[in-house]
């Protein structure tokens, strides 16, 4: 047959090799390591590229578009007096005095001296002297500097280079140094501005559309369109009343009726039928034309009366207010409306169309609908602000100057502004130091922006870099912002939030995520023209709301209108795909709102795709061999489009496939690596893909606890408190996530070698059972360093504080509690401190706050004011650090160190969310062994797995122990790593069961266990809470002055307090006597003298009331009690004791 | 305790006249350098070499002496410790 014949020569066809050597019915060979981007990206962008990038836009294009903006100082004094700044700069951060040889300062410095890591920020000037114009470069103030960012000394440095700066390589930056201490400013979350957001009410049957406008300038106002009673109103802070819909249209500009509704409604009936009644409301308020309704808007616009000028028309006022107020962000250029006409109506349609249909609202919780915001565009305000207020203190006192009838000398402005002060360094200093950002100027009232860097392991501060505070208020009820957002994908990561109060509202960003900043939107609105959009002002409602025409919005504005939306939209890709504009910026449909969205604004979340074109990766293997010689980089693949940037809106426009082999024709992207989509934290966890997802949680808040090595020159620092591994170890089973962050070189834990098993009563409830030999060696052990620091002050009466070397006693001998005070009153360095020590013998003039003290500063009498060992345990001094502040005070820092070892009752926890508290210490004689004669380091109870599920507890366990064997060290990523069949392979080629379970001998009888015991290593981690810390007991000890009852608090020695529900059960059993020792014999046991008479408290047993001692009677009450009667007749109440015998 | 104000070098407070002829001073190390480098009262501290500005104390070379007896009990030999790991 012939169609036989052509389908031979049809295979043969195929058969043929054709293509470098392969046929069509080849395998298609998988790109090999394309996980390798991954390492690339993060060379390039770094773990906290969103704060590098931030802060670096905000000191290169934003700080200057500041100062352009708000450019000129004028007097009000002399017109022909102008200044003007020209340009502005930040240069690297240096020495604050002038005498200092190297002006070249470390952030390691300024951590050790306790400054401020801050560079200058210099401005040049041009302002007219008499009749010349000067031109000047002046420091303006100090700006803190982010570390690793652009202006740091820190930046493009080798690991050499760092060393010699005392500085770890692996420190991510991105934090400040202020006043010696590290500050984080938190990425702040926010619903996007300058979009509209429509939201239903359906308990009171309310539909609004929102959009809160936010231009550069920092005015930001909320507008809405909102239904009331079937009737849709425009509403605004500015406007005292709600405004019907067609008087706001008609005041912008459309009047007739006709192109309302196009504008509106459209064509579709359901929605005219709605507006219908807009429209006859409008009609029967009387107005038809414009001015009827600026009029009508002009008499209920909020005025903020200006002193001067006359009082202005109502329509002035409401063209005013419409132009300027409401959506400030829309542009009206001249007095061209159009464009603010057609917003407010697309937002009607908006509101329309969510009242025909309820499910065509937004959602809020959507991750595309939120912008980050970051420490750039934080200072930037704070910038703002401080520059304003700086430039009219300025202006003020050139004012001053200027009033004077006569100078000696020509006025100079230069020197007006040396005289200005630190204003915005100290502002700076003030805001990040304290966290308040309260920018009276931008109606800004934050707390808690800034915190401090916890440095308690290296991951602790990691995650604590890419931490995501929500502004959203935490006591609603909702779920909805708690609840995991599937657009989270990727972006941010799924498990790490903390439990409880901040749960799911404190979010982490996950490993390969990227925060825009902005990109300057008017090129993107012309490129946009030039790919045949049409202009919105040339159009009416009937072409907008027409069939196939899609609305372009540029940033939430609209510009124009196209037929052809998706070639529109690839040709717009096809342009960033060859870097002809900036990577971040995104494009996308949306089908629902029938509009095409470009986004160029910052604080947009995004993440890196391969590109996927006719079923096809861009990246290839050869692409990737290019990688792995380092002959590319990860900006070269973008260069070749053979990746790109996906913000939220636009991954929802995308198909992308998590592995190669689930490309089909309509894939357009490919993912990088699929265990990206955890965060640093959760990517320390093995085999977090075969665990209960509250575990990983879990295990993400402990990690943080975890004691380690925090950074490389953790032997340099000094911080408050610091908690150190001894011998700390790479865990058996990594993840690529732990070699990307660097946690393999900094870790904090150890391998343990674990027998899951009973053993002894002391491991219930998830106890653990250490081996006394494993402690002795070594595991689990660790230092705590505290520091001490004090000043040597000078006071500005002319005295100061001194150090005295150690007094001696009447026997002629040191005290024993000074005998490591060396000449100079100061502990030696490596000496022994005992509780109560004193290792810093200061003294202080005791009129110290006494300005009127003229005399000889020497002759004062001095008082002692030392700093004594405070922990009940010995500490060695490990440092002593002499230095000076930058106001010139001594600065004294001890570091003192203890070397624990593990104890009872210290916590403990694997990578699976697996904690517990050592139960007992065994001799490892009495622990059982097996063939090898191994001994386990924990025994780990068995009960902890059933409910738990950590099945990657488990799987970590045989991978260990498959490593361990072959001296390899396996992997347990995300969704891959080593696969439990080989792993059980590998345990067979070495003589062990393919289960991982060991016979093991009881070391205590010699017998065989009776059950195989699942036996190898497990990664623990052991966490910051110790019992020494916390352990505390109290016979007796201090009271509180003001009632006599014993204080509270471990830290004052205080009693353990007997609350109320106690009380309650000692009542309900009648317990008495109890209950009376407790509440006052033990307590604030006193005697009164009270009068039966008069009920009064007397003394001495005289009544001063009854002026007797007739009936005086003696009794025990609380101190608390007598007190309380006293407060009360302080108050004017009388409280009369009634005495009766008992 | 203002008995005890003859301190060290840097114990502050006194007229030259009243000091002591001076004890051994105090060295310290810088920490950039590692120059030693004396500090006087009430003057900034700096190295002389580099200008550094931060200085750490020597470690201290007293050292804990016990004595320990040998088997015979008759020798007396000394150990000094220094470390004491806990």
């Amino acid at each position: 047959m012939a169609a036989a014949s052509v389908d031979d020569s049809e295979w043969e066809e195929l058969n043929r090799t054709n293509w470098k050597g392969l046929g069509l019915t080849d395998p298609i060979k998988n790109v090999e390591d394309k996980w390798l981007l991954l390492p690339a990206f993060l060379k390039v962008k770094g773990l906290v590229k969103q704060h590098i990038d931030s802060f670096n836009y905000f000191v290169d294009t934003d700080i200057k578009n500041i100062v352009k903006a708000n450019n000129k100082v004028t007097s009000d004094v002399d017109p022909r007096f102008w200044l003007k700044y020209t340009d502005i700069n930040v240069g690297f951060p240096d020495r604050d005095e002038d005498s200092a040889i190297d002006k070249r300062v470390t952030p390691n410095e300024c951590r050790l001296r306790d400054i401020t890591y801050a560079a200058p920020i210099i401005v040049t000037i041009q302002y007219t002297r008499g009749k010349n114009i000067v031109q000047r470069n002046v420091c303006l103030g100090r700006l803190p500097i982010m570390l690793r960012s652009s202006k740091c000394v820190l930046t493009g440095r080798t690991d050499d280079q760092l060393a010699r700066m005392i500085e770890c390589p692996l420190d991510p930056g991105g934090y400040f140094v202020v006043k010696g201490t590290e500050k984080v400013i938190l990425v702040q979350e926010q619903l996007s501005k300058n979009r509209i957001i429509v939201e239903t009410d359906t308990v009171k049957g309310i539909v609004q559309a929102s959009c809160t406008s936010s231009t550069h300038g920092g005015l930001k106002s909320k507008t809405y369109v909102a239904t009331k009673k079937g009737k849709i109103y425009l509403r605004h802070n500015s406007i005292h009343e709600d405004v019907p819909i067609v008087i706001a249209l008609k005041a912008l500009g459309i009047q007739s009726d006709k192109e309302i509704l196009l504008l509106t409604a459209g064509t579709t009936e359901a929605y005219k039928e709605t507006f219908a009644t807009n429209l006859e409301d409008a009609a029967k308020l009387g107005i038809f034309t414009r001015q009827q309704a600026l009029e009508y808007i002009g008499t209920r616009v909020k005025v903020n009366r200006r002193v001067m000028g006359p009082r202005r028309p109502a329509w002035e006022e409401a063209l005013e207010a419409l132009a300027t107020i409401v959506l400030a962000h829309v542009p009206v250029n001249g007095l061209d409306f159009r464009s603010k006409a057609i917003f407010v109506a697309t937002m009607t349609r908006r509101v329309l169309m969510a009242m025909d249909d309820e499910k065509m609202v937004d959602d809020r919780d959507y991750v595309g609908n939120k912008r980050l915001e970051l420490a750039g565009q934080l200072l930037a305000l704070l910038f703002e602000d401080l520059f304003k207020t700086y430039n009219s203190n300025l202006k003020i006192a050139i004012d001053k100057v200027l009033k004077k009838p006569s100078r000696t000398s020509e006025f100079d402005a230069f020197n007006t502004m040396r005289m200005q002060g630190d204003h915005l360094t100290s502002g700076f200093v003030r805001a990040i130091s304290t966290g308040n950002w309260s920018l009276k100027r931008f109606k800004m009232e934050r707390a808690g922006v800034t915190h401090v860097l916890s440095r308690l392991s290296f991951i602790s501060a990691l995650g604590m870099m890419t931490r995501i505070s929500s502004q959203f208020e935490k006591t609603r009820k909702v779920s909805g912002p708690r609840a995991l957002q599937p657009s989270q994908w990727g972006v941010l990561c799924p498990s790490d939030t903390p439990e409880g109060e901040a749960c799911g509202l404190v979010k982490n960003l996950a490993l390969m995520t990227h925060i825009t900043t902005d990109v300057e939107e008017e090129p993107i609105t012309r490129l946009a023209f030039m790919l045949g959009v049409e202009d919105i002002s040339l159009t009416t409602g009937t072409e907008i709301y027409g069939p196939h025409t899609f609305v372009v919005n540029v940033n939430g504005t609209i510009v124009g209108l196209t037929k052809y939306p998706t070639r529109f939209v690839q040709q717009f890709r096809k342009l960033r795909r060859a870097r002809r504009f900036s990577e971040f910026i995104s494009i996308y449909i949306n089908n629902h709102h029938r509009a095409v969205h470009i986004a160029c604004d910052g604080g947009r979340i995004c993440r890196p795709a391969i590109i996927v074109e006719n079923g096809r990766p861009r990246v290839t293997s050869e692409h990737i061999t290019l990688l792995k010689k380092g002959k590319a980089t990860f900006d070269d693949f973008l260069q070749m489009g053979l990746v790109e940037y996906l913000d939220v809106n636009e991954e929802n426009d995308t198909y992308i496939a998590l592995y190669e082999s689930d490309i089909v024709p309509t894939t357009t992207h490919l993912e990088i690596e699929p265990f990206t989509l955890l965060g640093a934290v959760a990517g320390l966890i093995p085999y977090p893909h075969h665990n209960q997802s509250p575990r990983n949680t879990y295990q993400c808040a402990m990690g943080k606890q975890a004691i380690g090595a925090i950074a490389y020159n953790q032997f340099n620092r000094i911080d408050t408190l610091l908690y150190l591994s001894v011998y700390p170890q790479q865990p058996m089973v990594k993840t690529k996530t732990i070699e990307l962050i660097g946690y393999d070189k900094l870790p904090a834990g150890q391998n343990a070698t674990v027998a899951v098993m009973s053993y002894s009563g002391y491991d219930i409830e998830d106890a653990l059972i250490l081996n006394k030999a494993s402690l002795d060696r070594g595991y689990g052990r660790c230092q705590v360093l505290r520091k001490n620091a004090t000043l040597v002050r000078k006071y500005p009466n002319g005295t100061f504080d001194r150090l005295a070397d150690a007094p001696l006693g009447e026997d002629g001998e040191v005290a024993k509690k000074y005998d490591i005070i060396q000449l100079d009153g100061l502990a030696g360095v490596g000496e022994r401190v005992d509780p109560g020590d004193v290792y810093v013998n200061k003294q202080s003039p005791s009129n110290a706050t006494d300005n009127t003290f003229t005399g000889q500063a020497a002759s004062v009498p001095y008082r002692n004011t030392p700093l004594s060992y405070k922990s009940p345990v010995a500490g060695n001094i490990d440092k002593v650090l002499i230095s000076d502040t930058d106001n010139d005070q001594t600065l004294i820092k001890v570091l003192i160190r203890q070397t624990r070892r593990p104890e009872l009752g210290d916590k403990f926890s694997s990578r699976h969310g697996q904690k517990g508290v050592c139960g007992l210490i065994v001799n490892q004689e009495d622990l059982p062994f097996n063939d090898q004669g191994i001994n386990p380091d924990t025994i780990m109870n068995p009960h902890g797995f059933p409910s738990r599920m950590t099945v990657g507890k488990m799987i970590e366990l045989l991978a260990g122990k498959a490593g361990v064997l072959t001296g390899n060290l396996q992997y347990g990523t995300a969704f891959g790593g080593s696969k439990v069949e080989d792993m059980s392979r590998i345990l067979v080629e070495n003589g062990f069961s393919y289960a991982g379970k060991d016979m093991l001998t009881s070391g205590i009888t010699g017998e065989p266990l009776e059950a195989y015991v699942y036996f190898g290593p497990i990664y623990y981690q052991k966490l910051k809470h110790m019992v020494m810390d916390k352990m505390h007991a109290r016979a007796r000890g201090p009271r509180a002055t003001l009632t006599r009852q014993p204080t509270e608090g471990r830290s004052r020695e205080g009693g353990l307090r007997l609350g109320e529900m106690e009380r309650d059960c000692l009542i309900g059993y009648g317990a008495t006597q109890l209950l009376l020792e407790r509440l006052m014999i033990s307590s604030d046991k006193f005697e009164v003298n009270a009068c039966e008479e008069c009920g009064l408290m007397g003394y001495n047993g005289w009544c001063t009331y009854c002026k007797s001692s007739k009936k005086m009677a003696q009794l025990t009450i609380p101190y608390a009690a007598k007190l309380l009667f006293q407060e009360l007749m302080a108050m004017n109440v009388v409280p009369r004791l009634v005495l009766d015998d008992a | 305790m203002n008995s005890q104000q003859q301190g060290g070098p840097n114990a502050g407070g006194q007229q030259p006249s009243y000091v002591q002829p001076p004890r051994e001073a105090m060295e310290y190390l810088c920490a950039d350098c590692g120059a030693k480098n004396e500090i006087k009262p009430r003057e900034p501290i700096r190295c002389r070499e580099c200008g550094h500005r931060i200085m750490y104390k020597k470690r201290t070379k007293r050292s804990m002496c016990l004595r320990v007896y040998n088997n015979d009990e008759s020798s007396l030999g000394i150990a000094v410790v220094q470390f004491e790991a806990r």
